[in-house]
């Protein structure tokens, strides 16, 4: 009994401290912070050990910071290249994600005090003894998340780049040789790379830039709350002892934080990563992300109609067990999301050596996938043509092979060209499921374009204009060769008639 | 020119050919008659090897196709077979896709390998001699079941076949044609051409084969000249067929 009641004036208490802090928020304000947990390390990111929470420097600064602002800190899990939209939607109040001050995104929100000095760090493979820094990758293929400080320093200094959208993925196409280089902001290096064996990193860290909050424009209470908050932190040493805690202390946040708190303006000037949007030089990539999406669906196509013949003859009239290896083929390509398939070729044939290049994978995978559905049309288109057909060409002295490819396959191909064109406009916009491995294809490029710009509308708008400058014209030519070929024979019977 | 022994067919356990044993005289038309089910297309298709025969044997010029061979040998001899034997299907069978011209050399160019330019002169003979040149360059569906069956027979003339199979070619055709595909056929005959004409109508054959086959049940019921099977039918069943045709 005696013990039963301790139990329970415990449970109260807990019960207690529990819901205090609730009500307690909810009389207070929120604050709630937007960020990409996903692969977010150290910043902010599922807790490994208990896959329920987030940890990351970022958060218990937020926590800091809301504890300097009289608020409760509220996560708000998000998406990277969409963080600037989601926060002038009001999903958010504030973004905390290791975001960079930039020019295109100071037309869109407004930004608080910095709270860090970041520096980038180049990172190679072990084996690799050509690249010393940036200026070696001119004629490289450099990765790093996309809509970055680092992904401008690199457009700026016209070094093929690719983006990625989490670290994990650039690291792992580093080993995988598909890229020769990673820059990645040093916290996130130190976090992913450094202790990977199989890379080194390529010099010092270089190009020191800041992290700030962003915030909307307009909410210059908000700013001002920051502001103050971010500096009590700095001065009180709060800040410093979690960045101890995660290793990212180091000489650039020395100076940095002796400038905050001796109100000096910083000795070093800490550059500001510009790129205004250029809608040339946007034209520019669209047209060239178009050129891919072109090369992926027209190497697809090519897979497709050519393996399709094959699996067809197999399915339709070949012995049993190749009947039955063909129909497991096409039930599988058909039966599973070529998301999943492009995502098990990309990630998942490396693991048995096989590393082919993102496009390369698209256009491989698109190509396997549709050959299932091209093999369908063409056994239908099979099984339409009479059997009287082959007799007659038969009694005529033709092998079955010339039979089949002279008199069988020409009225076949009749018949299934038009769900043939109807695939492949279907391909073709199916292209875009490679923007998944990060292809700069031109759905990729949208996004990226869009995010780093805010243009979603007029980008929209233009994306949808090359996705059509390419159907249309692909549907008219199909057409027209169905035409010809199904009134050929009164056409010219007419034109026979007239010269008669 | 083609000789039948003892030819069986059988379909699981439905005999369909019951032991064939006919021959036919170089340059002269067979006409085979018989009600349907009586065997007949079966029979024409064992004669240019569309099906495998159960028993007996098939000779055409020099060659012999039968039973009991290798399914590899078999296959030859059908392959072999089918360069002498030309066939007419009821229902023609034109490639639909290749022009009145391209059906007719298809086979010539791509199987004889026979230049293209020659078969083409060669078909336009073959056109001209079936009356259809006007419409060389025409596509089959363009053209009536007449003409059809004029270019499928110049189609398969044009393999130079030691023997022509037709298969009920009266079938899509109004009575003035039959009378033009009679000349037509006996002209052929004149000319060298051997053969074999399956129809149930009585009334064409008697005017353009040589000799008449009447087969009832699987097996040959009367082979003789076209008169005397026409005028006194030994067999009653011959007999009473003709009666009902008339």
């Amino acid at each position: 009994m005696h013990k039963s009641t301790r139990a329970f004036s415990a449970l109260c208490c807990l019960l207690a401290l529990l819901t205090f802090p609730t009500f307690y928020a909810s009389a207070q304000q929120t604050l709630r912070w937007g960020a990409d947990p996903s692969g977010g390390a150290p910043y902010v990111y599922t807790d490994p050990s208990n896959p329920d929470q987030y940890i990351g420097y970022e958060k218990e600064m937020v926590e800091a910071l809301a504890a300097a602002m009289g608020r409760q800190a509220e996560f708000v899990p998000s998406d990277w290249e969409t963080l600037v939209s989601a926060l002038q939607r009001k999903s958010f109040d504030v973004i905390v994600n290791g975001l960079e001050p930039t020019g295109d995104r100071a037309q869109q929100i407004a930004f608080s005090n910095p709270y860090y000095v970041f520096q980038l760090q180049l990172t190679v493979r072990r084996d690799d003894d050509r690249i010393h820094s940036i200026d070696d990758c001119k004629k490289r293929v450099v990765g790093t998340l996309g809509n970055t400080a680092a992904s401008r320093l690199l457009q700026q200094q016209n070094i093929p780049f690719r983006s990625y959208q989490d670290p994990v993925g650039a690291y792992r196409d580093l080993e995988l040789k598909r890229i020769d280089a990673v820059v990645m902001d040093v916290p996130a290096e130190a976090f992913y790379a450094r202790d990977n064996q199989k890379l080194k990193q390529a010099g010092p860290p270089f190009s020191r830039g800041t992290y700030v909050i962003g915030l909307r424009k307009g909410d210059d209470a908000m700013k001002v709350e920051v502001d103050k908050a971010i500096e009590r932190i700095i001065v009180d040493g709060t800040l410093e002892k979690i960045l101890r805690k995660w290793k990212l202390w180091n000489d650039a946040q020395v100076e940095f934080q002796t400038s905050v708190k001796t109100k000096t303006p910083p000795a070093v000037a800490f550059e500001m990563t510009n790129s205004s949007f250029n809608w040339g030089g946007a034209f520019w990539r669209l047209t060239q992300a178009a050129l891919v999406t072109v090369l992926i669906a027209l190497g697809s196509m090519i897979i497709a109609v050519v393996l399709g013949l094959p699996l067809a003859v197999g399915q339709w009239n070949g012995p049993r067990w190749l009947r039955i290896l063909c129909t497991i083929y096409v039930e599988f390509f058909r039966g599973t999301p070529v998301l999943v398939q492009l995502l098990f070729l990309y990630f998942g044939l490396p693991v048995i050596g096989i590393a082919m290049p993102g496009w390369l994978t698209a256009l491989v995978g698109l190509g396997l996938n549709y050959a299932a559905y091209e093999s369908q049309v063409y056994r239908a288109a099979l099984d339409a043509i009479p059997k009287g057909q082959w007799e007659a060409s038969y009694s005529l002295g033709m092998s079955p092979l010339l039979a089949f490819r002279r008199i069988i396959l020409p009225q076949a191909f009749r018949i299934a060209l038009p769900p043939m064109t109807n695939d492949f406009v279907s391909l073709f916009k199916d292209t875009s499921v490679a923007f998944a491995i990060s292809v700069w294809e031109l759905a990729t490029a949208y996004r990226e374009l869009a995010n780093a710009s805010g243009q979603f509308l007029l980008l929209g708008l233009t994306v949808s204009l090359f996705y059509l400058a390419m159907s249309l014209p692909m549907a008219q030519v199909a057409r027209l060769l169905e035409q010809r070929l199904s009134s050929r024979g009164i056409e010219r019977s007419d034109e026979a008639e007239v010269a008669a | 020119m083609i000789q039948v022994t003892n030819l069986r067919k059988r379909f699981g356990d439905n005999e369909v050919l019951k032991g064939i044993n006919f021959e036919v005289a170089p340059q002269t038309i067979l006409g085979i008659i018989g009600a349907s089910g009586s065997g007949k297309t079966t029979l024409l298709r064992c004669l240019n090897g569309l099906e495998t025969i159960s028993d007996g044997s098939v000779k055409c010029s020099d060659v012999q196709l039968e039973s009991g061979l290798s399914t590899a040998e078999y296959k030859r001899r059908v392959r072999a077979l089918r360069l002498k034997v030309g066939t007419v299907f009821q229902h023609f069978y034109l490639f639909p896709h290749l022009s009145v011209v391209g059906n007719i050399i298809e086979a010539p160019v791509h199987v004889l390998k026979t230049a293209k330019k020659s078969a083409e002169t060669e078909a336009f003979e073959l056109l001209e001699s079936v009356g259809m040149k006007h419409a060389a360059r025409r596509y089959p569906e363009s053209l009536s079941g007449g003409e059809q069956q004029r270019v499928a027979i110049a189609r398969a003339l044009a393999m130079h076949p030691a023997l022509l199979l037709l298969d009920e070619p009266t079938s899509a055709l109004d009575p003035r044609r039959i009378a033009s595909l009679r000349g037509l056929l006996r002209g052929f005959a004149e000319k060298g051409h051997t053969m074999i004409i399956i129809s149930h109508s009585i009334g064409f054959l008697g005017g353009v084969s040589d000799s008449l086959l009447y087969m009832e049940g699987g097996l040959v019921v009367e082979h003789g000249p076209t008169d005397q099977v026409l005028n006194s039918p030994k067999d009653p069943r011959v007999k009473e067929f003709i009666a009902q045709a008339e």
